[in-house]
């Protein structure tokens, strides 16, 4: 076929481009997997006890991650284009982190001396980030597929965005199930889930996001 | 406006005529797309010298690529950086499916510079796309001809076949998607 033939049969009756794309596939990916994370969260991992909801244990989680999830989006939005920056959103993601960081450490501050290691380890620090990206998995899919209709032209970048919205919504789902009270806690533990799962986007998007 | 224009006259040529096609305008998509199409040819021209057979394929890929993904474009970028940045892309991934690494060097940012060769002149696939539309699913294949080929109206075709029209344009889109998925595993050269 003659490239003006193509061109002829990509032209024609081509109709108006699809409006607001990346936010039309990563939304219902986003969604889907939170609904997913929060599902396996409450059902199979068990959910908090309910008056823990009353105070700021589940909130504070939830509102880091979900802080997390909308600069990770809005990160994967600019890496599923071409020549688009991804500076913007990669610099409100690190505020929000160092924001989290910085309150975790004044927090242990506050505390006496002798019992901060154990407000940062809390009793689960171990299986934390491990519950963070097992309950990042179905996002991490469902965002990876919805990049490969898009056009992300760095593919790890693309990946390492794509898991750290992932695990930013996993968080949000093992915030149900985790009664770990210490904002430090969550700021390393949590965080480093979120790394983990970013760390594992980075290595799929080369080998998934090929186009 | 030429396409040999000089890259800053060309992005200011081409950006009103592309937002024109992106809202839906085909003549303006259509001739978008002649203007690119000669761009991109110099841009592989010069990058693929060993391997001049692969440049009209590599246009053709390209161009499919544009367009199954032309919602990605946002009006806030320059057109010539969006489409080279797909250009790249696909150049990488042709020297990758060839099992040569680290053959590109050039850096991203320079988009002007190196937009700049332009040869109207199509040297001719290898790949034959016929064949590979021949390959397709019989209801992707048949709403690609009828609307794409035979130049009916996604209505005229949708009465044709008995299908519903927004069953016709889904067929249409998934046809070219697997197009282009095949187009990637069939090299030629």
């Amino acid at each position: 076929m003659r490239t003006d033939t193509l061109i002829e049969l990509l032209a024609r009756d081509a109709g108006p481009a699809p409006r607001a794309l990346a936010a039309r596939r990563l939304a219902p990916a986003a969604l889907a997997g939170l609904l997913a994370s929060g599902g396996i969260a409450v059902t199979i991992l068990g959910a908090i006890p309910a008056p823990m909801f009353a105070s700021h244990v589940p909130w504070t989680k939830i509102a880091y991650a979900g802080a997390l999830a909308l600069a990770t989006g809005w990160l994967n939005a600019r890496l599923a284009r071409p020549a688009a920056s991804a500076d913007a959103p990669r610099g409100l993601a690190l505020a929000v982190f160092g924001a989290m960081v910085t309150l975790g450490a004044a927090t242990l501050w506050a505390e006496p001396a002798e019992l901060r290691l154990s407000a940062l380890l809390g009793q689960s620090w171990k299986t934390c980030p491990f519950s963070v990206l097992f309950l990042s998995l179905p996002t991490l899919a469902a965002a990876l597929w919805a990049l490969r209709d898009l056009a992300p032209t760095r593919p790890r970048a693309a990946g390492a965005a794509a898991g750290l919205l992932a695990g930013s919504i996993g968080a949000i789902g093992y915030a149900l199930h985790c009664p770990e009270a210490a904002i430090a806690f969550v700021a390393a533990w949590y965080t480093a889930g979120i790394a983990l799962t970013g760390a594992l986007g980075a290595a799929l998007g080369p080998l998934v996001l090929r186009w | 406006m030429n396409a040999d224009a000089s890259p800053g006259d060309f992005e200011s040529g081409l950006k009103p005529l592309w937002l024109r096609a992106q809202s839906g305008d085909a003549a303006a998509y259509r001739l978008c797309l002649e203007l690119l199409a000669a761009r991109l040819r110099g841009f592989f021209k010069r990058r693929l010298v060993g391997l001049p057979d692969a440049v009209e394929d590599l246009v053709q890929e390209t161009l499919l690529a544009l367009h199954l993904r032309r919602g990605t474009y946002d009006p806030e970028l320059p057109v010539t950086a969006w489409v080279l940045g797909i250009a790249r892309h696909k150049l990488v991934d042709l020297w990758r499916r060839r099992g040569r690494r680290d053959a590109l060097h050039d850096p991203i940012d320079d988009v002007a510079e190196r937009f700049l060769a332009v040869d109207p002149e199509d040297g001719g696939a290898k790949r034959d796309l016929d064949a590979l539309l021949r390959e397709l699913p019989p209801a992707q294949q048949r709403a690609i001809v009828l609307t794409k080929i035979e130049g009916l109206s996604v209505a005229e075709a949708a009465t044709r076949t008995g299908a519903s029209e927004s069953a016709i344009k889904v067929q249409v889109h998934r046809g070219l998607k697997r197009l282009a998925a095949r187009v990637r595993s069939v090299d030629p050269t």
